[in-house]
């Protein structure tokens, strides 16, 4: 009798304990937040602009304002503030999403957005950029391309083997990010130690300081990845029981892996390219969107887009308000993430590992 | 016919790349509503030939017929609205709930696109409620025992909805009692359902089992690549055969109920000198 009475609290307990605190209505408020937080960033920075006026040049894009705003104002706010809030919205986005996608098909938790060797080849592409094709938009387009390349070559190695099965995967993700790496100091070996040097340390920590509207073609392939990678969210699900299973289920595991790949490396690529290196998103934020809502990709990838635009841009923000000179993202990423991450974890008590 | 077949297996030979041929013509049909156990010593091909009925491997030569046609033509998701599975254990990786896990099973009915609707999440719970762990839909399925997970995985087998599930040694990790609530529950879903179930299984004990219960049951014999035997298992499990297949001398008793059952079990007594 107390036997009976004991399991049956027991399982009532854990069901109530199972509610995530993102689900159901609250999803919607989170959607929002990257919305909230790139508008909020146009009124925050070191050089101060009365929120009147911030309003009234932001009126002045769509024809709205009646009367001017100082043109250095309006320059600042909308050429400076917003394609930087934007960008990095965009760069958390899609970080965030192939993080998630690449962490689920490979069954790795340890995984971020870097696995297949794209973040070594975009390094090694800007950098090989910087000094051989004097910079400028060459950084761009080569970090995009050889991002690209890496990943290509990785999956081409990966074919070798029958199927492209996750382990050979991480494996050629390794030997190519290595190679890349080796390649990468070379371009810093050779570069020129006044000029050249220093623009590729500073473009490896990562930062959007630098993102204009001419940068903006990159938003193409982040929009694109992360579309296919929201659409495909359940067939994610499934891959992440291991390939066998994923098949007896349904999926055309070779294929379909293929396709989420390819749409992570394009979202990866271009955010790398907008914003270079930015370590941490890629690997924690999924965590903490798996904290919030669960593992369920139909709702942790949205999820994680949304927690992870929202925190670049406050990062952003941050780095270039805060101190006097501006700190590269890539530093303060995690310096303000992990007392976030510590927190939730303590908060959810790990949501289910 | 052979459309009366849910699944035809034809001359089936298989190897993997540069090593011996590990199926050698292998012959079988699967017909509705049946419990085949596959047996065999460690090593004799049985995985391998789970995973050619799956559409995993792609046989050197003969056929793997599903519902007439042949398994190699066939798209993943039309396969697994035929041919659910199984596996030994399943290796978990992120703490899904088990309701999540379930509902993956009705990937196969759904575009490459598209998310679960209602439907789908009521013929998930649907078959959390028939193997008895709807109250654990909720749970993530890491924090719950080895055992639950195999019901879960056999949950997710029954929401595929299909007329054959696969099972390789589903009880292998299971404990004593786990094990004969998996085997119930399969007994209950055979007969309610006429879905046919392809088992392997190395307990003798598990073909007696299903045979008592009254379910059509085969045993298909394995050995070196071939089906030796197919056959009742109280044909096929005699303890001149226990001594040929596995060298081993055993005693099979037989146990009546006192409402007319009877059920057969395999006493090993100890293994016959082989030369090794």
């Amino acid at each position: 009798m107390t036997f009976s009475i004991k399991t049956h609290t027991a399982t009532a307990e854990a069901i109530t304990q199972r509610r995530y605190p993102i689900c159901g209505w609250r999803l919607a408020p989170l959607m929002l937040l990257p919305f909230i937080c790139v508008f909020a960033a146009l009124f925050i920075g070191r050089y101060y602009i009365s929120p009147a006026d911030t309003l009234n040049a932001l009126a002045g894009v769509v024809g709205l304002n009646r009367y001017e705003a100082a043109s250095e104002v309006a320059t600042l706010v909308v050429n400076v503030r917003l394609p930087r809030a934007l960008g990095a919205a965009f760069v958390g986005m899609a970080l965030a999403a192939s993080g998630t996608a690449f962490q689920s098909i490979f069954k790795n938790p340890l995984t971020d957005s870097g696995l297949l060797g794209v973040s070594n080849g975009a390094g090694f592409g800007a950098a090989f950029a910087i000094v051989f094709l004097g910079g400028g938009m060459f950084v761009y387009s080569g970090a995009f391309i050889f991002g690209v390349i890496a990943v290509v070559v990785t999956y081409w190695i990966a074919r070798i083997y029958r199927g492209t099965p996750s382990i050979m995967l991480i494996l050629g993700g390794v030997i190519v990010s290595s190679v890349f790496s080796s390649l990468l100091s070379l371009m810093k070996y050779v570069a020129d130690t006044d000029t050249q040097l220093p623009s590729i340390v500073y473009w490896l920590m990562g930062s959007v300081s630098s993102v204009g509207y001419e940068s903006f073609w990159a938003l193409i392939p982040i929009v694109l990845g992360c579309t296919i990678l929201l659409t495909m969210s359940w067939r994610i699900d499934a891959l992440s029981m291991g390939d066998k299973e994923a098949r007896s289920l349904g999926v055309n595991v070779r294929a379909e892996k293929a396709v989420i790949i390819g749409a992570a490396t394009l979202a990866t690529a271009g955010a790398v390219c907008l914003s270079g290196a930015i370590g941490w998103v890629g690997l924690v934020i999924p965590h903490i969107g798996r904290m919030l809502t669960g593992n369920d990709n139909t709702r942790l990838l949205p999820v994680s887009m949304a927690i992870g635009s929202s925190f670049l841009v406050i990062v952003d923000t941050v780095s270039r308000t805060v101190w006097p000179s501006e700190v590269p993202l890539g530093i303060i990423t995690a310096l303000i993430g992990a007392p976030f991450f510590v927190h939730l974890l303590k908060k959810t008590k790990g949501g289910g590992w | 016919m052979m459309q009366d077949f849910l699944v035809e297996i034809r001359n089936l030979r298989f190897s993997y790349p540069e090593s011996p041929e590990i199926l050698s013509g292998i012959d079988l049909a699967i017909e509705e509503g049946r419990v085949y156990c596959l047996m065999g010593p460690n090593g004799c091909g049985k995985s391998t030939l789970l995973d050619c009925v799956l559409g995993e491997h792609k046989p050197d030569s003969g056929k793997v017929l599903v519902d007439g046609r042949s398994i190699t033509n066939m798209k993943p998701e039309k396969i697994a609205r035929k041919i659910a599975y199984v596996p030994q254990i399943h290796d978990r990786s992120f703490p899904y709930t088990v309701e999540n896990v379930t509902l993956m099973g009705r990937i196969a009915y759904r575009g490459c696109f598209e998310r679960p609707d209602d439907a789908d999440r009521t013929i998930a719970l649907e078959a959390l409620q028939s193997v008895g762990i709807a109250h654990l839909a909720d749970k993530p399925y890491t924090q719950i025992s080895g055992g639950e997970v195999q019901l879960v995985m056999l949950a997710r087998a029954l929401a595929q909805k299909t007329p054959l599930i696969v099972m390789d040694e589903p009880t292998a990790h299971l404990d004593y009692k786990n094990d004969l609530r998996f085997l119930e529950i399969v007994v209950e879903l055979v007969r309610n359902t006429g879905t046919s179930v392809l088992v392997s299984t190395h307990s003798p004990n598990q073909p007696f089992y299903f045979e008592s219960m009254g379910l059509d049951t085969s045993i298909l014999m394995m050995e070196e690549g071939k089906v030796e035997r197919v056959g009742r298992p109280s044909q096929i499990l005699t303890e001149e055969s226990l001594r040929e297949l596995y060298g081993i001398q055993a005693h099979i008793l037989t146990h009546s109920d006192s409402d007319g059952k009877t059920i057969s079990q395999v006493v090993p007594l100890r293994t016959l000198e082989r030369s090794w």
